[in-house]
């Protein structure tokens, strides 16, 4: 099965593949007309927004006469997981204080040793080891290896799948991050939320199907273009939503216009629409502006519900960190994300660290201050919400995929201190639920924790990974754009992590 | 199975289902029986239409003539005259699907249908009613005339133009830095089509306009400006690969210049033969060579940026500047050395042949030097020293554009990269136009067209691709232009004429468009005359019930189609109507405000936003500055061009985020208030007239009374219901107003 759509600019025939039994390019030039955000034309298809208590008035629109490309589509194969939640350590946290055991590396702290790394700095063939800075203990069923920067992540290592010969292409944030996000070091291209929304469509019509929440300290480097939609439709790139305020843009009414106001706008506004519409009834498109403007009404209401905490127990809410100043921003963010799962959003990206240097996981001078300061706010509500998933039952549909954009190195980046540079040669990524093996360790650095040595992972392999968990076949799916059949996991394909699975 | 068998299987594949698709009739232009076409991979990718050499079809004759007269003469207006040839052959498509055209469309429609294509805005009330009320036959191509004459003209297709060549003013990625001027390219951009340049010349002007010869002071800086076309991509200023990304930089090139100017995917072979198409890799690095000699781009420097200028004196006055400054330089470089020479002679008696540098030479001049050259010398050189960090060229004030450049005649060598690893070179190959186009054989002239500042290699690429022997410039661009009049090509993937691409619906009306371009001297205006004189593009865009159910997707141009308003004609009608648009031309990007939220997206908010004075950011958005990690949330929301590569065509989206922004957000609300002060100072306070007139001025149409009565309906409650003032309760009819679909979208 091919999922093949097209860029209106670049579409061809069916030359590879059509969709639903149809042309690309019938595709797009009928139901392409009215690609929607979210699924707002089958609210006209399930007749619900003209139908209900809402509006009396007859329609001119007939129920059923809209084909959605958002709506939630068959997923390829059997997928174990219906949501994913990324849990984004921008800036790139050390695998080697963290999940990466190098008992040997602690004696050669302060020792000059050959290595080959290549971080920001360039590349160098020998550097002074920084020992790991915490101590390591196991932990669980699986007696998993985890420093003390995680003392509530270690109580959930069984769960949890390790990744531990990760590999990217770069070791430069700016590239490095778009690589994470979209598969390329090339600025441009879609993001894995924007995929999976493509492949599966989303299941809930009141909120967005990828969303992004930011640290409070700023955005990533590159800021939007680390959940933009590329060259696909800018209805499948992210919605920035936050955990307080207005959730999302220009979600609150106006200064003085009151819902009861904006109603009676919206239905005269609609009986002016449905005059033009009656002479234009082919034009999908139309309708499903007059749709739109019902689904942003109801977004009014549906969003502030999704954010609205108070409907958690105080347990819950401790169990995140809420109550503590240190966890709560990251705390409210996980609480937020399971309701979000909860609701349908496919795919929930959160950055923990923003901004530039120590704003984030980049602990380029003070790698003791950096990383007690990001796994002190992250530690609790990474772990609350492994187990509070578990708990509700989520967590077999739910994927949790925990990393930054790369690793660090073993050695020091200047002359004193504890600083670390980049390091993509190796580095660690976590995995848990969606059917994903628990208390399992794959692939190996080598006894420096500077490179993937045993069973090398490259940043595709994840992707793949995800999309498998899905159900949607990493090499087959496809979006024709600029004369390719373009795939996350790039022309050559890539295989998912399986001894994760 | 190899890769020239699977090539070969994909495209019979692809020719098959394409041949399926339009119901098996269309005939596949020349035959394999050209001796010419020596078969690259296969013949059947050969003889695909777009590869085939432009010959002027014939017009279709007689009956669907006859038919076009008959409808033209049901029009009461209408005399009989000779039948545009675009009409004949629609009329002959037709004919062979029993489909029959719409009737024209009313005079109200046919002007904002104008008004959008020629200027992206909408007529003014009193020129839908000059129009809806001229009674010479003349009327339409009058209109035409003006619009076609309007300054606005260039901003509008201009656009379309920089959609194409990724324009924006950054680099994208960590730090998304600004490209130093720009906005010049897109104020070139605007002013050639204002001034109708002939397209070949546009083209040559883009791939090297800094190797043309030009007749003027003003038509050189033109030509400067012009190569910031190879500047606009994305750049990564911390490349993890230098290598990697300067031949990334070199894609970028193959590919914008081989889908915009050729409909090419050649990019597809960079790594392999194309899979789909006759393109063999070889033929990826021969076009590579053109560009190979370019110096990387460094967002700014000596390489990326060249002084240019408004007119003659100018230029001379800062050559002048240059020579004195050269001079002096001269001068008190002469002064230090024949000093420090002196010094140095003295010294060498007891050091040797030794001279002495750096820290050690300075301190001991400043010891000894005084006593062995003497006061005056000592000071002329004190003096020397300190003025020659001041002369230099670079800090004359002079106006600069962002322009290609190489470092010199020497043509660096290309080779083929195996799976385009720079890493992996293999055969050598020479600069090379692609095989499949049967192009003539590139001979590289022995001296360089401008004292030896580049190879020369650009403008023999500029002028193949802008030549009669090229059948895909005038192809693709006339094409193009049909595209941007009736929102979708005659071939509909308009970056890709290849087999993977879509056929033709009308391949020999697109021939004749080509044959009738380059006839015109490649002239555009001349092509919006031809297109918009036909009845074809007068057609309503009204729905039959027959037509709709034999050809729902329009293929056979039974009506014309309706199209949403594009991003920025959206923002540009709401600051229309609230009479708030400021038309000032050219110049740095101006900055609107965009809100806080998201700017939080920034790893440093509001990093790289600047901000404009209210009347400033009430220009025209083709004059917002084009940041790459920070669109402007409006046009983004209405589909704007993603710029970091080619957008040829747009997508057209319904999303709720628009309806959110458009209920919500800032730039609506404050435009309704405009509106509503506006109508009110036009009209005065009766509710019957404020509507009226908000709903004229949205809409370019008297609207009926209960469309009246509804609205002022609407006050009353607004008034009675929720206590609103009237002044208040009309605001949000004016906000009402902007969001109609009737506004947003062109019959």
């Amino acid at each position: 099965m091919n999922r093949s759509s097209s860029n209106s600019g670049n579409q061809g025939n069916a030359g590879s593949g059509g969709f639903c039994g149809r042309t690309r390019r019938e595709f797009l030039w009928e139901a392409g007309a009215g690609f929607t955000g979210l699924a707002l034309t089958g609210l006209l298809s399930s007749g619900r927004l003209f139908g209900g208590g809402l509006h009396a008035s007859p329609s001119p629109i007939a129920p059923g006469a809209f084909k959605n490309p958002h709506a939630a589509k068959p997923p390829h194969m059997g997928g174990k997981a219906s949501n994913v939640i990324f849990l984004f350590m921008y800036g790139g946290p050390s695998q080697v204080d963290t999940f990466d055991y190098k008992p040997k590396l602690y004696s050669l702290d302060g020792k000059t040793i050959a290595v080959k790394t290549f971080g920001r700095g360039g590349k160098r063939n020998e550097s002074r080891v920084v020992g790991p800075k915490w101590q390591f203990k196991q932990y669980g069923q699986s007696g998993k290896w985890v420093s003390d920067l995680f003392p509530h992540l270690s109580t959930c290592v069984d769960d949890i799948a390790f990744l531990h010969s990760m590999t990217a292409d770069s070791p430069i944030h700016g590239s490095a991050m778009l690589q994470m996000n979209t598969g390329r070091i090339l600025s441009g291209s879609p993001c894995l939320g924007s995929w999976v929304n493509y492949g599966l469509g989303s299941v809930n019509e009141n909120l967005p199907g990828f969303v992004v929440m930011l640290d409070p300290t700023g955005g990533p480097i590159s800021g939007a273009k680390n959940w933009s939609s590329g060259y696909m439709p800018a209805s499948y790139q992210a919605t920035v939503m936050r955990s307080a305020g207005e959730p999302i843009l220009n979600l609150k009414r106006p200064e003085g216009m009151s819902e009861t106001a904006q109603r009676r706008m919206l239905d005269t506004l609609r009986g002016f629409n449905e005059d033009h519409l009656r002479t234009r009834s082919d034009n999908s498109q139309l309708a499903a502006r007059i749709a739109s403007y019902e689904l942003a009404f109801s977004m009014q209401r549906h969003a502030p519900e999704a954010v609205d905490f108070s409907q958690e127990s105080e347990a819950t809410r401790r169990m995140y960190g809420m109550n503590d100043k240190r966890t709560e921003d990251f705390g409210k963010r996980c609480l937020l994300a399971r309701r979000l799962v909860e609701r349908g959003v496919r795919f929930v990206q959160l950055y923990a660290g923003g901004a530039h240097n120590d704003s984030n996981w980049d602990a380029h001078d003070d790698l003791v201050k950096n990383h007690n300061y990001h796994a002190g706010r992250t530690d609790q509500p990474i772990a609350a919400l492994l187990k509070d998933l578990k708990q509700r039952g989520l967590l077999d549909s739910t994927l949790v995929v925990w990393g930054g954009e790369f690793g660090r190195q073993p050695t020091a980046e200047y002359a004193t201190g504890t600083g670390r540079d980049h390091n993509s040669y190796g580095f660690t990524m976590w995995m848990a639920g969606g059917g994903i093996k628990g208390g399992v360790s794959v692939g190996e650095t080598d006894e420096l924790g500077s490179a993937a040595v045993v069973d090398p992972f490259h940043v595709r392999n994840i992707h793949a990974t995800v999309l498998t968990q899905m159900g949607i076949h990493p090499n087959e799916l496809s979006y024709f754009y600029g004369g390719l059949d373009q795939k996350l996991v790039g022309v050559e394909g890539a295989e998912p992590i399986h001894q994760a699975l | 199975m190899t890769n020239s068998v699977r090539t070969h299987l994909n495209s019979a594949i692809c020719l098959r289902f394409a041949l399926t698709f339009l119901g098996g009739s269309l005939v596949l232009g020349e035959t394999s029986a050209n001796p010419k076409l020596q078969p690259a991979s296969g013949a059947k990718e050969r003889v695909h239409w777009a590869f085939q050499p432009l010959r002027r079809p014939s017009v279709p004759a007689t009956a669907p003539a006859a038919a076009a007269q008959e409808r033209m003469g049901k029009s009461t207006e209408l005399e009989r005259r000779p039948v545009n040839p675009i009409d004949a052959f629609v009329l002959a498509s037709q004919a062979a699907k029993q489909l029959a055209p719409n009737s024209r469309a009313t005079r109200r429609e046919l002007v904002r249908r104008a008004a959008y294509d020629l200027t992206g805005l909408p007529p003014t009330l009193e020129e839908v009613a000059a129009f809806e009320a001229d009674t010479d036959p003349q009327a339409w191509e009058k209109l035409i005339e003006r619009l076609l004459s309007s300054p606005r003209y260039g901003e509008k297709w201009g656009r379309h133009w920089l959609d194409l060549v990724r324009f924006a003013e950054s680099n994208s990625y960590e730090r998304d830095g600004a490209k130093p001027h720009a906005w010049r390219y897109r104020d070139y951009v605007i002013r050639s089509f204002n001034a109708d340049k002939p397209y070949d010349r546009f083209v040559r002007e883009q791939l090297a306009g800094d190797e043309l010869v030009a007749p003027s002071v003003q038509e050189e800086a033109d030509g400067l400006i012009a190569t910031g076309y190879y500047r606009l991509g994305i750049w990564d200023d911390e490349p993890a690969d230098r290598e990697l990304a300067r031949y990334d930089a070199l894609d970028d090139l193959v590919m914008t210049t081989g889908q915009v100017f050729l409909g090419l995917t050649i990019d597809c072979a960079r790594c392999h033969n194309h899979k789909i198409d006759p393109v063999p890799q070889r033929d990826y690095y021969r076009l590579l060579a053109f560009f190979n000699n370019i110096n990387h781009y460094r967002n700014g420097g000596a390489t990326d940026e060249s002084p240019i200028f408004s007119n003659a004196a100018e230029k001379a006055s800062y050559l002048n500047l240059v020579r004195e400054i050269e001079g002096k330089r001269r001068a008190m470089e002469s002064v230090v050395a024949e000093a420090e020479a002196r010094f140095q002679r003295s010294l060498s008696g007891s050091l040797g042949t030794n001279q002495l540098e750096g820290k050690e030479f300075e301190k001991r001049w400043e010891k000894e030097a005084r006593a062995v050259v003497g006061d005056a010398v000592f000071e002329q050189h004190r003096e020397a020293r300190r003025v020659l960090p001041t002369l230099k060229v670079e800090s004359i004030p002079v106006a600069k554009a962002l322009v290609v450049s190489e470092p010199g005649p020497a043509v660096r060598e290309t080779f083929l990269l195996a799976r385009g690893n720079p890493g992996a070179p293999g055969e050598k190959v020479a600069p090379g136009f692609p095989t499949v186009l049967n192009p003539p054989e590139v001979t590289i002239p022995s001296t360089s067209p401008n004292n030896g500042k580049t190879t020369g290699l650009r403008s023999l690429l500029a002028a193949w691709i802008a030549s009669d022997g090229n059948p895909m410039a005038a192809r693709v661009m006339a094409n193009r232009l049909w595209q941007y009049h009736f929102g979708r090509g005659l071939v509909r993937s308009a970056n890709n004429f290849g087999l993977q691409g879509d056929l033709p619906t009308h391949p020999e009306l697109l021939d004749w468009l080509a044959c009738e371009f380059m006839a015109s001297g490649w002239s555009v205006k001349a092509m919006h005359r031809l297109i918009m004189h036909s009845e074809t593009y007068r057609m309503s865009s009204g729905g039959r019930e027959g037509p709709l159910k034999a050809d729902p997707a329009n293929d056979w141009l039974w009506r014309f189609d309706m199209r949403r308003l594009t991003a920025e004609e959206v923002r540009d009608t709401i600051l229309t109507v609230a009479d708030s648009l400021n038309l000032k031309m050219f110049g740095p990007g101006i900055y609107v405000d965009i809100p806080a939220e998201v700017l939080a997206g920034q790893s440093q908010p509001g990093n790289g936003w600047g901000s404009s004075p209210a009347s400033e950011q009430a220009r025209r958005s083709v004059y917002i500055h084009a940041k790459r990690s920070l669109v402007t949330p409006i046009l983004e929301t209405f589909d704007m061009a993603e710029t970091d590569r080619s957008t040829p065509v747009r997508f057209t989206t319904v999303q709720p985020t628009q309806a959110l922004g458009a209920l919500n957000g800032d730039f609506l609300n404050r435009n309704a208030s405009l509106l509503s002060g506006r109508i009110r100072s036009e009209v005065g306070n009766s509710p019957q007239k404020c509507v009226e007139r908000a709903l004229h001025l949205a809409t370019a149409r008297k609207p009926a009374h209960d469309e009246v009565e509804r609205g002022v309906q609407f006050l009353f409650g607004l008034r009675d219901q929720e206590r609103l003032s009237m002044e208040d309760a009309l605001t949000r009819f004016c906000l009402l107003v902007l969001n109609l679909n009737e506004l947003m979208h062109l019959d």
